[in-house]
């Protein structure tokens, strides 16, 4: 079915703050198909949400929408925004942030992005460590723990998922190549060293510790926002399933 | 004021409350309403039901409403009035410093009245500082980087003009800088939340003491990095406070990283009403512990001691507040033979 392919595809477009699919967080308002015509009805917690991250999310869910065979034209169609005709027009029209902002922007979105993306590392982190430590890993142990190490150190649930996540972030920054590689590294690559593991681990924490709040909260919000009793979350249709996101506490 | 089972007196200020007016009369265009749905929204998503407002209530409450719901339902001896200003989206603005005079006229030693400023006013709001300073005696001031000014979408606090006016409080004895981030900021490209502008402002300004409203939600992990670094710089917790309802566990862990990182010298109670009102906030403070795993895990306590700091004396400190003295004052006004 064609909507399932499409809600297949806007699984992989996550908030980037929250580095959580907009399927999970409930984001998605609405899908419709007309021939190779999609329309993504697009809706966030507040009428005041960021409007840079809700571009963000615009443009990558046209981008990943775009991505099927039998598509021809999307339109994302985000709602009760306070620049939701600025972003739609923008987006829809391919034009770049800076396009569509040219007084209000000085550049794009690379850097919020890519500062997002280092958070959402730690975030992957600090829940793979705190596994493992409750395990009763040494701080040595871990630190020895190589890249290659990573599809096997935790083999079953939630810790197997919470190394695979892990393992996909490393892929994505260029930092899994290397199988001998120490696997606990720094967002940039540098291995943490045994001196500053501590250090590091209170900041991967507190950086966890507000996403997931962050998360809560958003999730909250929207669905207060549009009253609904059903299920936030749309059913898993991706094709290769994501379990939903691990360590949210309710 | 709030009496423990065991007679304890704790001593409460408020340190963010607001009187605005968000009527339809008074709402300009869609932004105004926007907007204070979207207060709307934090009071449904995190009340008990039974302290849900109906929208046109929530839109314009007035003084009466607020000194009941404050002062005789709430607890509270003292609201700080933190101004919004929003004349871009409402009329009269949402409650400016003049609006909220109102009540601070009636009720002198119950409210401590801020004033605001935006850097972009140039030299016409540095006289506007000026003479809200001859007219209310301000200490204190609330910004909010995220306003909205002709075709201007934000500011920073490392702005050249900023810097201007943080000289000025400096000499004016405005000590007391509420900073407020908010969802838009110039340029749009930027991170409007990002709280690194405060660690740079605090350092330079050691003589002001900078407040950081909602403790930097939502990236509290930089605003505790910051606050454990910078002697002068604070929290106010209005909207952590409400999760104590409705997601204790995740209030518990908030608070269990701000008084590690941040201390409880440093820590503000506030409701942020009419968002969430006081009474069910402190009644449930006051009973609240502190779960043994992060006590241990953190090293800290919400102990009686704790709680009477975030509640009054922190505020009282900044504010220059002697609570002994005070609560006599307090103890036979107009508003204390009311209740």
């Amino acid at each position: 079915m064609r909507q399932d392919e499409v809600y297949g595809q806007l699984a992989q477009v996550s908030d980037p703050e929250l580095d959580q699919p907009l399927t999970e967080l409930g984001f998605i308002g609405g899908v419709s198909v007309e021939g190779g015509t999609v329309t993504v009805c697009f809706r966030l917690p507040t009428f005041w949400c960021a409007a840079n991250f809700a571009f963000l999310m615009s443009a990558d869910i046209r981008e990943r929408v775009s991505e099927l065979p039998w598509v021809e034209r999307v339109v994302v169609r985000l709602q009760d925004h306070f620049f939701d005709q600025e972003i739609n027009d923008g987006v829809n029209g391919g034009k770049t942030f800076a396009e569509t902002f040219p007084e209000l922007a000085t550049g794009n979105l690379e850097e919020l992005r890519a500062t997002f993306r280092a958070k959402a590392f730690l975030f992957r982190q600090e829940c793979l460590l705190r596994s493992v430590l409750e395990l009763g890993w040494s701080e040595e142990a871990i630190l020895d723990v190589r890249v290659g190490d990573l599809p096997v150190i935790l083999l079953y649930g939630q810790g197997k998922v919470l190394a695979e996540r892990y393992l996909a972030i490393l892929q994505e920054r260029g930092l899994a190549s290397d199988a001998t590689a120490p696997a606990f590294v720094h967002p940039d690559g540098r291995p943490v060293a045994a001196a500053e593991f501590r250090a590091h681990l209170e900041h991967a924490q507190r950086t966890r510790f507000s996403m997931e709040f962050n998360a809560a909260f958003c999730r909250g919000l929207l669905k207060t926002r549009y009253c609904e009793t059903e299920e936030i979350t749309a059913p898993d249709r991706s094709a290769g399933t994501r379990d939903k996101h691990p360590r949210l506490p309710e | 004021m709030f009496k423990t089972a065991d007679g304890a007196e704790i001593f409460i200020i408020d340190g963010h409350t607001h009187l605005w007016d968000a009527s339809p009369e008074n709402c300009l265009n869609k932004y105004g309403t926007g907007f204070i749905d979207c207060f709307h929204g934090y009071q449904k998503f995190l009340s008990p039901p039974e302290y849900v407002w109906e929208r046109p209530v929530f839109c314009k409450y007035g003084p009466e409403k607020y000194v009941k719901d404050v002062f005789v339902k709430g607890y509270v001896d003292v609201g700080i009035f933190q101004p919004t200003y929003l004349k871009e989206f409402y009329k009269n603005g949402f409650n400016t410093t003049e609006q909220n005079a109102y009540l601070k006229e009636r009720h002198p030693d119950r409210f401590i009245l801020n004033g605001s400023w935006d850097p972009r006013d140039g030299e016409a709001g540095l006289d506007y500082l000026t003479s809200l300073v001859k007219r209310y005696a301000i200490k204190g001031v609330k910004l909010y980087t995220a306003e909205w000014k002709g075709s201007s979408r934000g500011w920073k606090l490392t702005d050249p003009w900023a810097m201007r006016y943080l000289e000025k409080c400096q000499q004016l004895g405005v000590k007391n800088i509420h900073v407020h981030k908010g969802p838009t900021i110039w340029p749009l490209n930027k991170d409007a939340f990002e709280v690194h502008d405060v660690d740079e402002a605090a350092t330079d300004f050691t003589e002001l003491n900078f407040i950081v409203e909602h403790c930097g939600l939502p990236r509290l992990e930089d605003y505790c990095w910051i606050a454990a670094q910078e002697s002068n710089v604070y929290g106010g917790l209005a909207v952590v406070m409400p999760f104590i309802y409705s997601r204790p566990r995740y209030f518990a862990e908030v608070m269990a990283n701000l008084l590690k990182w941040v201390g409880a010298d440093k820590l503000l109670f506030a409701s942020d009403y009419a968002i969430w009102e006081p009474k069910w906030i402190i009644d449930k403070f006051m009973d609240f512990q502190m779960p043994q795993d992060l006590k241990e895990e953190f090293g800290v306590d919400l102990t009686l001691e704790v709680k009477r700091k975030i509640l009054g004396e922190n505020a009282a400190h900044l504010y220059g507040i002697d609570i002994g003295q005070h609560m006599k004052k307090l103890a036979n006004d107009a508003i204390a033979k009311a209740a």
